[in-house]
């Protein structure tokens, strides 16, 4: 056996520390605001208008939250589909982060909907040409493929440990046995979803690209094109492990672990040809249709542009391309980071700065109560991972070698 | 063993693909309707004609239960020095531009929905509230809308308003055609009380050949171009101007449909389900592959 | 069968034959072919079969402003407002200067006047779209001279609304109108225009002396007018300023004035300022005298453009004078007896009559003007 052994257990760390706090406030904030929306109307909390029907939410917590919980599917596929098991112990973390993820863009769809209450519409009346239809439902589908891929987690967390309050308590053993038949159940049949779930994000990855394809001349040439589906899927996949690579690290220095080097330099080396095939493709489009002409006027299309592109991929490409990078925890981070902003922004660029509407008198920016929801809605999304990962097996530590090999493989495969 | 798990397997997959193709059958049944009918009706725009009196905005409303004033109210013609767009309390607005080369009067232009033959917002909206009907109008089912304000995005004229304002049941509005009042054989609102006839309304091959013969008569007075006939793949409605219709902030539209591209991505991902089902096949069988070149090795090993 | 051919064609000859009849007298003699205004070969009365709005092809009827229809109220569509006093003699007068009855009679034959129902229909809501309806027809018609100077689109400036329905009597509404003719012409005396012709800028157009002394129609400058060239709510606008900014383009401007001053150079009208008004003294050095300060030029210069130098002989044009038969009484001086006997040229040297006659050069005593050779008379 020389199948790397992963054990994750529930951290032990103390919960509330100053920084906790300070997101706890954030994240009140946010929630005050989010009541204005829903008590005061749309109009009331944000910039939006009838030039500007998108805004920050659009931008940042759907479009940008699925992209950056894009490490989900790309680790399900390294881990499970490619069968590349020494990268387990990081399987478990994206996962959560997935989880998460796609729940808070579900949120973000849910307060910016006009009409929230009818957000079941799509489930019933379908639009089959419509880009956001079919992202709306294969987001919904990823999810709960999402939480069923983590209730392995959650059954592990409880067998054997129902303890149910009060009068409940009756109830302990047909809920430890309702567990148990989960988890059997789901580890026989855990490669549908797993393998769904791939498809699902490369599906809704790229046609959350198409989405903008519609809006035509409206969308500034230097990010309008025909390929933006191929475009965001090459740059959901080379978000994928720098976003895990970024929480791993971030996760470890706050919760007092020792950083998984040596997974996390693997990782890193397969980054830069990822992000080699998306700048190509970048390049290539830009080249084909010439818009690289736009780039010689000074103005935010081509400075964001610009920034986007450098910043968010040259560079960290050129910094994954060293090994002096991949061994340095510090480095590695500051080219994790450099790539999610990167995508971060080009999310950004394309639903917010791309978009000039043609009778616009002044351009949108968002406003405080906009920015204050979505960055209460990350707030609320770290308090919730750190809460999950303090309770349930998520994080493996090393060194702690008690065999719990992988679930989720062709159950009759196995030996 | 082995053998067994891929039975497994391909029954699994057997059943996914079955479930796969029901849902493909639905999704056709379920596109939103979308008719180009020959017969489709328009309206002919002729801004050499219109004189801004703004009597369609009163109508508009008046025909739309929006609260619309008193009619003598809309002689004010001060409203003029900002330019309008329509939204949610008026569905149409006349904007007024310096004259034209032929002339020392004011060119004015009414503002609402175009009503594509190709409407980017059917295509667009999520749950297919939007439709294109057999007498040309483009309208929506409020019951359906969830507020997503996606059509808003696509819409290439820019014309679907939304209540911001309104925290409980805010509507998408935009001109429809008054499709109650031309379901009844009437005109719409705007048609009907235009004192000089500006908006012709009739079938829009009519429209276009009308407008050919206007412009052919009277060379110099109008620009050689209808606005509409072409744009975005045909407009139902469409504008004859004595000056370029850029300097009347009409946007410059190519020829191709609006949702043309968006959705041949769409149908290219989603052909028959196709290209799902080989992606969900290709990772399927390399997830065997991959697991039982590891046990090979295991076993080599052992 | 030879008789029922015959039959027919005699019928045919007559129907059109007849049909010509009624329209107007010149209707075959007019210079436009039968398909201006046909689309069939033989036009009855009661199918005329005419191209449907052929607006700027069509010959127009021409009718002298004072001989037209004084007022017409127009109540085809009286749905929301009272009937409509027009006053059609005062438009028609304005017309003149500014594109004729065609304006609005935009299609005509030669026959009687159509009326605009003929071929606009009185309902929106139609089959035939190619032509405005009735509404839209008569709003065309009169909004758009209107607004030119009213600046909006008011609705009551024509209309009274229905409810004032009790105090509205159409003949006395009718009454008001009656008779109206348009007010005089207040014609500029002479209008100064700033070009950018740079040794000459300023170009004086003395107007009343091209109506009044050349006796120039209106209308062969003033053709195409707008309303706004007088008319205007903001009076301002109009008012005349002394000095025009040439805005037209070089012909536009030239055209009219070449159409006489063909010869002229440059700088027979392009002045460093403006003007001084025509002085038959000043510029030929022989000032009018009362009598033929009132004449038209042509009298004596002749129809013949451009005027001629005429010499200063009374006889060149008077040429029905002479010792006989000319008084002198007509100078205000008439002649007393002795010197009525004497010839002209007695007194007046040389027929040069700009001089006036001396009496040393025949009288040692006298001297002209204290002693005269007669009795002033006064002028007549």
């Amino acid at each position: 056996m020389n199948r790397e052994e992963v054990n994750p257990i529930p951290v032990k760390h103390k919960y509330f520390t100053p920084g906790v706090i300070v997101l706890m406030i954030i994240a009140v904030n946010g929630l005050v605001f989010l009541m204005g929306r829903f008590f005061l109307g749309l109009g009331a909390v944000t910039n939006l208008n009838n030039q500007y029907p998108w805004g920050l939410w659009i931008g940042v917590d759907v479009a940008a939250g699925v992209a950056l919980a894009a490490g989900g599917f790309t680790t399900a596929a390294l881990g499970h589909v490619m069968h590349r098991e020494e990268y387990n112990a990081i399987v478990r973390p994206a996962l959560l982060t997935a989880m998460l993820g796609y729940t808070f863009v579900a949120m973000g769809v849910f307060v910016d909907i006009g009409r929230w209450y009818f957000i079941w519409h799509p489930l019933v009346m379908w639009n089959g040409s419509s880009a956001l239809f079919e992202v709306g439902i294969c987001v919904i589908i990823y999810m709960n493929v999402l939480y069923i891929e983590f209730l392995p987690v959650v059954a592990e967390r409880f067998i054997g440990k129902v303890k149910l309050p009060g009068f409940l308590s009756g109830l302990n053993r047909f809920v430890d046995k309702v567990l148990r038949l989960i988890d059997s159940d789901l580890s026989k049949t855990m490669f549908i979803f797993i393998i769904a779930g791939v498809v699902l994000s490369t599906l809704h990855q790229s046609s959350l690209g198409t989405l903008m394809v519609i809006a035509g001349p409206k969308m500034h040439p230097l990010w309008q094109t025909p390929i933006l589906p191929l475009l965001f899927l090459l740059s959901a996949i080379s978000v994928g492990f720098p976003m895990v690579i970024f929480e791993s690290l971030l996760a470890s220095r706050s919760l007092g672990l020792k950083p998984e080097m040596h997974i996390l330099s693997k990782l890193g080396s397969m980054i830069s040809p990822l992000l080699g095939v998306y700048l190509a493709f970048k390049l290539g489009d830009m080249f084909i249709r010439e818009t690289f002409v736009y780039l010689k006027e000074f103005n935010t299309a081509s400075v964001m542009f610009t920034i986007e592109l450098l910043f968010g991929v040259i560079i960290p490409l050129r910094m994954f391309l060293s090994p002096k990078v991949l061994k340095s925890p510090l480095f590695l981070f500051i080219a994790s980071a450099l790539v999610v902003f990167g995508v971060l922004l080009n999310r950004i660029n394309n639903f917010v700065v791309a978009y000039t509407p043609p009778y616009s008198t002044e351009s949108y920016f968002p406003s405080f109560g906009e920015i204050s929801v979505t960055i209460g809605f990350m707030a609320i999304l770290i308090l919730l991972y750190r809460f999950i990962v303090l309770n349930f097996p998520v994080i493996s530590l090393p060194g702690l070698k008690t065999a719990q090999p992988t679930k989720y493989t062709i159950k009759g495969a196995k030996k | 063993m082995s053998g067994k798990s891929r039975r497994d397997f391909l029954k699994t997959s057997a059943v996914i693909g079955a479930g796969v193709a029901g849902l493909s059958t639905s999704t056709v049944k379920a596109a939103p309707k979308n008719i180009l009918s020959e017969d489709r009706m328009g309206v002919l725009v002729d801004s050499t004609v219109c004189v801004g009196c703004r009597n369609c905005e009163w109508a508009c409303k008046e025909a739309h239960d929006l609260p619309a004033g008193d009619l003598q109210s809309y002689e004010e013609r001060s409203v003029f020095k900002d330019k309008r767009r329509p939204g949610t309390k008026a569905l149409t607005v006349v904007n007024e531009y310096s004259s034209g080369k032929n002339s020392n009067l004011p060119v004015d232009v009414k503002v609402q929905c175009m009503h594509c033959d190709h409407p980017a917002c059917v295509s667009a909206c999520i749950v297919g509230a939007f439709s294109k009907e057999e007498n040309g109008s483009v309208i929506w089912d409020t019951d359906k809308c969830i507020g997503c304000r996606y059509c808003m995005a696509a819409c290439p004229f820019q014309v679907p308003a939304f209540e911001y304002d309104k925290a409980i049941n805010p509507l998408i509005m935009k001109c429809d055609f008054c499709f109650n009042r031309t379901k009844e054989g009437k005109l719409p609102a705007c048609v009907n009380i235009c004192p000089v006839e500006a908006l012709t309304y009739g079938p829009r091959t009519e429209l276009v050949k009308i407008a050919r013969e206007r412009i052919k008569r009277n060379p110099e007075k109008f620009v050689d171009h209808i606005f509409g006939e072409h744009e975005v793949g045909g407009t139902a409605w469409m504008y004859l101007s004595g000056k370029d219709f850029v300097e009347l902030d009409f946007p410059q539209l190519g020829t191709n449909p609006a949702p043309g591209v968006s959705e041949s991505i769409q149908h290219g991902i989603f052909a028959y389900f196709v290209p799902p089902v080989s992606l969900y096949a290709l990772l399927g069988g390399i997830m065997w592959i991959t697991k039982h070149r590891k046990e090979l090795d295991e076993e080599e090993k052992s | 069968m030879k008789k029922g051919l015959l039959i027919f064609f005699l019928f045919a000859i007559s129907i059109t034959v007849t049909a010509q009849q009624n329209l107007g007298k010149d209707h075959s003699k007019s210079n436009i072919t039968c398909k201006t205004c046909h689309v069939c070969d033989v036009p009855t009365k009661d199918d005329p079969c005419l191209v449907p709005c052929p607006r700027e092809k069509m010959k127009t009827v021409y009718e002298s402003p004072d001989k037209t229809v004084d007022v017409v109220s127009l109540e085809e569509l009286s749905k929301k407002y009272l009937p409509v006093i027009f006053s059609h003699r005062v438009h028609a007068q304005m017309s003149v200067m500014s594109g004729g009855c065609g304006t609005c009679h935009h299609y005509n034959t030669s026959g009687p006047i159509q009326s605009c129902k003929n071929c606009h229909q009185t309902y929106r809501n139609r089959d035939d779209i190619s032509k405005p309806d009735l509404e839209a027809a008569y709003h065309r018609q009169c909004i758009t001279c209107h607004r030119e100077w009213s600046h909006g689109t008011n609705c009551n400036s024509c209309h009274s609304p229905k409810m004032d329905k009790k105090g509205f009597q159409k003949e006395e509404a009718k009454k008001k109108v009656m008779g109206k003719v348009h007010p005089a012409l207040i014609e500029p005396d002479k209008i100064v225009f700033e070009t950018k012709y740079e040794k000459g800028k300023m170009v004086t157009f003395f107007h009343d002396d091209h109506t009044k002394k050349f006796k120039i129609e209106c209308t062969s400058c003033h053709k195409n007018e707008t309303c706004l060239k007088c008319h205007d709510v903001n009076k301002a606008s109009i008012e005349k300023s002394k000095i025009v900014k040439a805005q037209k383009s070089l012909d536009e401007h030239h055209k009219k004035c070449f159409s006489c001053h063909k010869e002229d150079k440059c700088g027979s009208c392009h002045l460093n300022k403006s003007a001084e008004p025509f002085e038959h003294g000043k510029k030929t050095g022989w000032a009018l005298n009362k009598f033929h300060v009132n004449l038209s030029c042509a009298k004596c210069h002749g129809s013949k453009m451009p005027y001629t130098k005429l010499d200063n002989k009374c006889s060149s044009c008077h040429k029905a004078w002479n010792n006989e038969t000319f008084k002198h009484s007509i100078t205000g001086l008439g002649l007393d007896e002795t010197h009525s006997q004497l010839n002209c040229e007695d007194c007046h040297a040389e027929n040069n009559y700009t001089v006036k006659p001396v009496c040393s050069n025949c009288h040692e005593n006298y001297s002209f003007p204290k002693q005269k050779p007669g009795k002033l008379v006064g002028r007549k």
